[in-house]
C-alpha cells in the first residue's frame, strides 16, 4: 500500500516551505514516526515524521524546491 | 532548549530532598598578630586613615546640608547626601581586598565605596601610571585645577584628585568626574575601577552581570562588583541579575569558554531599606545571605560577614575574588553595617529607636578599629590625634577649592543652553566591521544562508506579481543578513535574548546562526527583561556591543528601567566619556490582543538618550540595522511582526547582497504626490500605499507618502518640502493617538510649515483603547478605509462620499471619557 507523506501545516499563515534536506534516500527502510526531512519556513526548521513503517519508495519533491503545504512530498510502501 | 539537556523523567520523578550548603555568619577568625604580620601596621593605619577620610568626607556633606557651612566654609549644597556614615568598614574593607583592574559599580549612596575604591587604586598604582590617568582625564584640565588651588605631591596629590574630583562632581560643577552630569548619587571614575554609581536601587546588579560578562569573554583580568543594600533584594531586577550571572549554561554548554561570571554581589545591609526595617518587617529572609540558596547549587558562595570589622571584609571579598577567578562565580556576601547617619538629611529616623542607635555606637567600625590600633600600640593618642587632625585638613582644603568657582567652574548651560543635549549621543558609528570572528562553521555551510542564496532580490516578479516570502528576500531575511555580517566580522559583538539560538528568536529572524556561532556570541537568556537589557548596557559600558532582542515590545514595561534610566543615560551621565553601543531589538504583535500588539515606539521616543528606529521595508530593515549595530548610542529598534514575511515592494534593483547602511534619522520618500502628504510610522506605509492608489484612481487626489524609518533622530526637511508642496499632511501610525510619536511629529510640523499648510494636519492613530484580538483588529489599527476618510473628510470635504471607515466617532466626547 502506497501512503503518501504531505506537507504539514507549519503554522497559522504558513503556505510553503522548503525542503531543506531528505535524511532518507529512496529505497531506505523507515519507521513510523522517524524523522527522515527537514522542511524550511521563512521562520523555522522543523523535522518531518514518517507517516507509515516502510520503504521510502518515492521521493516526489527533490531537496532544494519549495512546496506548497498539503503537497505530496514522498511515498513510503507498507507491507 | 538545547538537544543536548536531556530532561530525563527516570531522573526527574525520583524521590528526593533538596539540600543546600550551609551559609557561614560571621566566620571571620583570624588573630589580629596575624593580620598585622601580613599586612603590616602601616597598611593598617591606612585602613583606619581611609575610613576617617570617608567618614569626614561626608560629615562635610552633612554639615552642608543641615547647617549651609561646613569648617566655617558657607556653601548652599542644592542636591542629594545619602550618606553611609557607619559603613566605612564595608566599604574600605572591600577595597582592602580589590585591585586596581577590578571594578566596581554601586548604588545612590556610595560615596563610601567610591572613596575606599579610589584611595585603595592610588595606594597600589606606581607613580607614572597614577600620573597618565590623572593627566588623561579632560585633557588635564581637573589635574591642573588641582594642583593650582590643592597641590600636593605622589599620592597626596592623588589622593586631592579624588576628593576634589569628587566634591566637584557631587557640587555638579564642570570639573567633576562626570563633569556636572552625575552628581552625588552617580559619580564615579573607571581609571580607578569605580564605574557608575546609580540612583536607582540595585541597578547596579544586572550592569555589574553583564560588565561581568564582558570580562569573560575579553579576557581581561580582575572581578567585578555588584555593590547595593539590603533593601535591593526586594528588586526584581536584583533577583534577575543574580540569576543571569548564575545560567548553567556558562557551565555545561560554553565549551572552552566555560566557567562562572567574575562577579560578586556585595550587600552593603544596613538593616533598613530608607525607613522600612529589612529584617523582621519588610523580608522573609532572616538573614540576607539567605538568598544565594535560592539562586544555585552552590548558594552563590554566599555569606554573611561583620560590616563593623574591614578586616573581616577584606578577608571575605579577598576568598570571594579567588573564587571568581577561578570561574566558580558568581559570590554573594551580605556585609551587615550599621547605617548611623539617616537615610538623607531629611531623616528624622523616626522608625528606629535611640536605644538601638546607641546599642551600635560602641560597633561603629571607626570607634573599634581605632581602639584595636591603639591597644596594639600601633598608633598612640598622639599619633591619631596627627591622622585626624590631618585628614579634617585634607577634607577642608578639597571642600574649600570644591566651593571656590575658580576651582571648580560652574556649567555654564547660560552660555551654551543646548551643552546638556550636545551630550546625549556621540553620533559616532564604528568602520564597517572587518575583523572576522571565530565560528563553529563556514557561514556558507548555513541551510538559511543556501536559501537565501537563491531568493529573488526585489519582490515583485517580471509579470508585476508579488513573490512568495519563499521565493523573495524578507525583511526577516534583511535583518538576518545585517546581522550576519556584524556577528562574523566584529568579535566584540554578542547577541542574546529568549531562545534567540535554536529558535533563531521568537521570529526566526536569527534562524540559521545557531549552526555559524558559538555559544558564547549567541546564546538563550532567561525570561528576565530587565537582566537582558541590564547586562546589555554593562557589556556595553565595558568596551563591547551587545544585540539583545525583546520577544515583543509589550515587555518593554518589564525592562523599565533599564531602557529609559540606564541604557539612555550613561553617555550623557558620563559627559560622553561612557558609550551604551546596545541595540535592543523589539517585535512588534499583531494578533494576540491587549498585552502583545502594542506599538510603544512612541514611549521610547520620548526618553532622551535613545535613537528609535522603525523600518517597513527589506531594504530599509537591512540598512538601518547596520547602522544601528554600527552606532556607538543606543538604539531601540521595532520590527513589526506582521511585516517580518514582507517581501521588497519599492527597490526595483531588489535587496543588495552586499552590506551597506542607511543613514539613521531621515525619512524616505516612498510614492510622490503632489495633492497631500501621508507621513507613515512602521507598517502603516502599507495601509497609506494601498489608500494613495485609490486616492488616485477614483477621487483624482496625488498622494505624497513618506515612510518615517526613523523616530529619533528625525530630519523635518524632507516633510517640510512635501508639504510645502501639497499643504496637507495626513500622519498614520498604530501607536495609541494619545501622547504619541505622530502627535510631536503633527504639532512641530503645523510650527515649521504654518505658511505653507492649507488646513491643519490630521493624525490617524489607533484609539486610546486596548488592543482587541485578532477578530476585532481591523477595527482598531488604521485600516485603508480609515485613511480615505480621513483624507476626504479633513481635506477634500467635497469629495467626500459614504463614511466606510469605523472611526465615526467624535474626539472631543472621547477625550472627557478618557478615551
Amino acid at each position: 500500500m502506497n501512503i503518501p507523506l504531505l506537507m504539514p501545516q507549519l503554522g497559522n499563515e504558513t503556505t510553503e516551505a522548503e525542503l531543506t534536506e531528505w535524511l532518507k534516500a529512496v529505497g531506505d527502510p523507515v519507521r513510523e514516526g522517524e524523522q527522515i526531512l527537514i522542511v524550511t519556513t521563512t521562520k523555522l526548521s522543523m523535522e518531518i515524521e514518517a507517516p507509515a513503517t516502510g520503504v521510502l519508495k518515492d521521493i516526489v519533491v527533490p531537496e532544494g524546491d519549495i512546496a506548497e503545504i498539503g503537497a505530496t512530498l514522498a511515498i513510503i510502501a507498507t507491507e | 532548549m538545547p538537544k543536548e539537556i536531556t530532561v530525563d523523567p527516570n531522573i526527574v520523578r525520583q524521590r528526593s530532598t533538596v539540600s543546600f550548603a550551609e551559609i557561614p555568619v560571621n566566620a571571620y577568625a583570624t588573630p589580629f598578630s596575624e593580620e598585622r604580620a601580613r599586612r603590616g601596621d602601616a597598611a593598617l593605619t591606612e585602613v583606619l586613615r581611609h575610613m576617617l577620610i570617608i567618614r569626614e568626607f561626608e560629615s562635610m556633606l552633612g554639615s552642608f546640608k543641615a547647617t549651609g557651612a561646613y569648617a566655617g566654609i558657607p556653601f548652599n549644597y542644592k542636591g542629594p547626601a545619602h550618606l553611609s556614615i557607619g559603613q566605612e568598614g564595608a566599604a574600605v574593607g572591600a577595597a582592602l581586598a580589590l585591585e586596581p583592574e577590578d571594578h566596581i559599580f554601586g548604588s545612590h549612596r556610595s560615596h563610601g565605596e567610591f572613596i575606599a575604591k579610589g584611595l585603595s587604586a592610588i595606594a597600589r598604582l606606581e607613580a607614572p601610571a597614577l600620573r597618565a590617568i590623572m593627566a588623561g582625564h579632560q585633557d588635564g584640565g581637573l589635574l591642573r585645577a588641582v594642583e593650582t588651588h590643592l597641590g600636593g605631591d605622589g599620592k597626596v596629590l592623588a589622593e586631592n584628585f579624588l576628593l576634589f574630583g569628587l566634591l566637584s562632581e557631587i557640587f555638579m560643577r564642570a570639573n567633576g568626574f562626570n563633569g556636572g552630569m552625575g552628581g552625588s548619587m552617580h559619580a564615579f571614575f573607571p581609571p580607578f575601577g569605580a564605574y557608575p554609581n546609580n540612583a536607582i536601587v540595585g541597578a547596579s546588579g544586572g550592569i555589574a552581570t553583564g560588565a561581568a560578562l564582558r570580562r569573560k569573554l575579553s579576557g581581561a583580568k580582575g572581578i567585578t562588583v555588584a555593590n547595593s543594600g539590603d533593601g535591593s533584594t526586594g528588586c526584581g531586577p536584583v533577583w534577575e541579575a543574580m540569576n543571569f550571572a548564575s545560567m548553567a549554561q556558562f557551565e555545561t554548554l560554553w565549551g572552552e569558554k566555560h566557567g562562572g561570571l567574575p562577579v560578586l554581589f556585595f550587600f552593603n545591609n544596613n538593616f533598613y531599606a530608607m525607613g522600612g526595617q529589612t529584617i523582621g518587617e519588610t523580608m522573609g529572609w532572616d538573614r540576607l545571605s539567605r538568598i544565594g540558596a535560592a539562586i544555585n547549587p552552590a548558594s552563590m558562595h554566599a555569606e554573611t560577614v561583620d560590616g563593623s570589622n574591614p578586616l573581616a571584609v577584606a578577608d571575605a571579598v579577598a576568598r570571594k575574588r579567588a573564587l571568581l577567578l577561578e570561574g566558580k562565580g558568581p559570590a554573594l556576601l551580605d556585609v551587615e553595617c550599621y547605617r548611623i547617619s539617616g537615610h538623607s538629611t531629611t531623616d528624622a529616623s523616626v522608625y528606629r529607636s535611640r536605644e538601638e542607635m546607641q546599642l551600635w555606637e560602641p560597633h561603629d567600625p571607626i570607634v573599634l578599629f581605632q581602639s584595636q590600633l591603639l591597644a596594639e600600640g600601633i598608633l598612640t593618642d598622639e599619633s591619631l590625634a596627627a591622622m585626624r587632625a590631618q585628614v579634617v585638613a585634607q577634607v577642608t582644603a578639597v571642600t574649600a577649592a570644591a566651593v571656590n568657582p575658580e576651582a571648580a567652574p560652574i556649567v555654564d548651560v547660560r552660555a551654551d543652553p543646548t551643552l546638556i543635549g550636545k551630550l546625549m549621543f556621540s553620533h559616532h558609528e564604528i568602520p564597517v566591521p572587518a575583523t572576522p570572528a571565530p565560528l563553529l562553521a563556514a557561514p556558507e555551510t548555513s541551510a538559511r544562508i543556501r536559501q537565501n542564496a537563491k531568493k529573488a532580490r526585489f519582490g515583485l516578479s517580471e509579470t508585476g506579481e508579488k513573490l512568495s516570502s519563499m521565493r523573495a528576500i524578507t525583511l526577516r531575511d534583511g535583518l538576518f543578513e545585517a546581522v550576519l555580517h556584524h556577528m562574523t566580522q566584529d568579535p566584540s559583538l554578542i547577541a542574546y535574548g529568549e531562545e534567540c539560538r535554536e529558535w533563531g528568536g521568537a521570529f526566526g529572524v536569527y534562524r540559521g546562526l545557531s549552526e555559524i556561532l558559538p555559544y558564547d556570541r549567541l546564546f538563550n537568556s532567561p525570561i528576565s527583561e530587565a537582566a537582558i537589557v541590564a547586562t546589555a548596557v554593562g557589556y556595553a559600558l565595558e568596551g563591547g556591543r551587545s544585540l539583545v532582542e525583546l520577544m515583543y515590545g509589550d515587555f518593554i514595561g518589564r525592562a523599565g528601567d533599564e531602557i529609559f534610566n540606564q541604557m539612555a543615560k550613561w553617555h550623557a551621565m558620563s559627559a560622553g566619556a561612557l558609550k551604551v553601543p546596545v541595540v535592543l531589538r523589539c517585535s512588534v504583535g499583531s494578533k494576540y490582543g491587549a498585552q502583545h500588539s502594542q506599538d510603544w515606539s512612541s514611549l521610547v521616543a520620548h526618553i532622551p538618550g535613545l535613537k528609535v528606529i522603525y523600518p517597513a521595508t527589506p531594504y530599509d530593515a537591512k540598512g538601518l540595522l547596520a547602522s544601528a549595530l554600527s552606532s556607538d548610542d543606543p538604539v531601540v529598534f521595532f520590527e513589526s511582526q506582521r511585516l517580518y514575511d514582507t517581501v521588497e515592494p519599492f527597490r526595483t534593483e531588489g535587496v543588495p547582497t552586499e552590506y551597506y547602511r542607511i543613514p539613521i534619522g531621515e525619512p524616505d520618500i516612498k510614492r510622490a504626490g503632489s495633492d497631500l502628504t501621508i507621513l507613515t510610522i512602521g507598517p502603516s506605509l502599507y495601509s497609506a500605499m494601498a489608500a494613495a492608489d485609490e486616492l488616485q484612481a477614483n477621487y483624482g487626489i496625488s498622494a505624497e507618502i513618506i515612510d518615517a524609518r526613523t523616530l529619533v533622530p528625525f530630519n523635518y526637511d524632507t516633510v517640510l518640502e512635501s508639504v510645502k508642496k501639497t499643504g496637507r499632511l495626513l500622519l498614520v501610525s498604530e501607536a495609541s493617538e494619545r501622547g504619541s510619536f505622530a502627535m510631536t511629529l503633527s504639532s512641530n510640523i503645523t510650527r515649521f510649515a504654518y505658511g505653507d499648510l492649507k488646513a491643519a494636519p490630521r493624525v490617524l492613530g489607533s484609539p486610546n483603547w486596548i488592543v482587541p484580538g485578532a477578530e476585532m483588529e481591523s477595527t482598531y489599527f488604521p485600516q485603508v478605509d480609515d485613511i480615505l476618510d480621513a483624507v476626504t473628510s479633513d481635506f477634500f470635504p467635497e469629495k467626500r462620499v459614504n463614511r466606510r471607515g469605523v472611526r465615526d466617532w467624535n474626539d472631543l466626547d472621547l477625550a472627557r471619557l478618557a478615551l
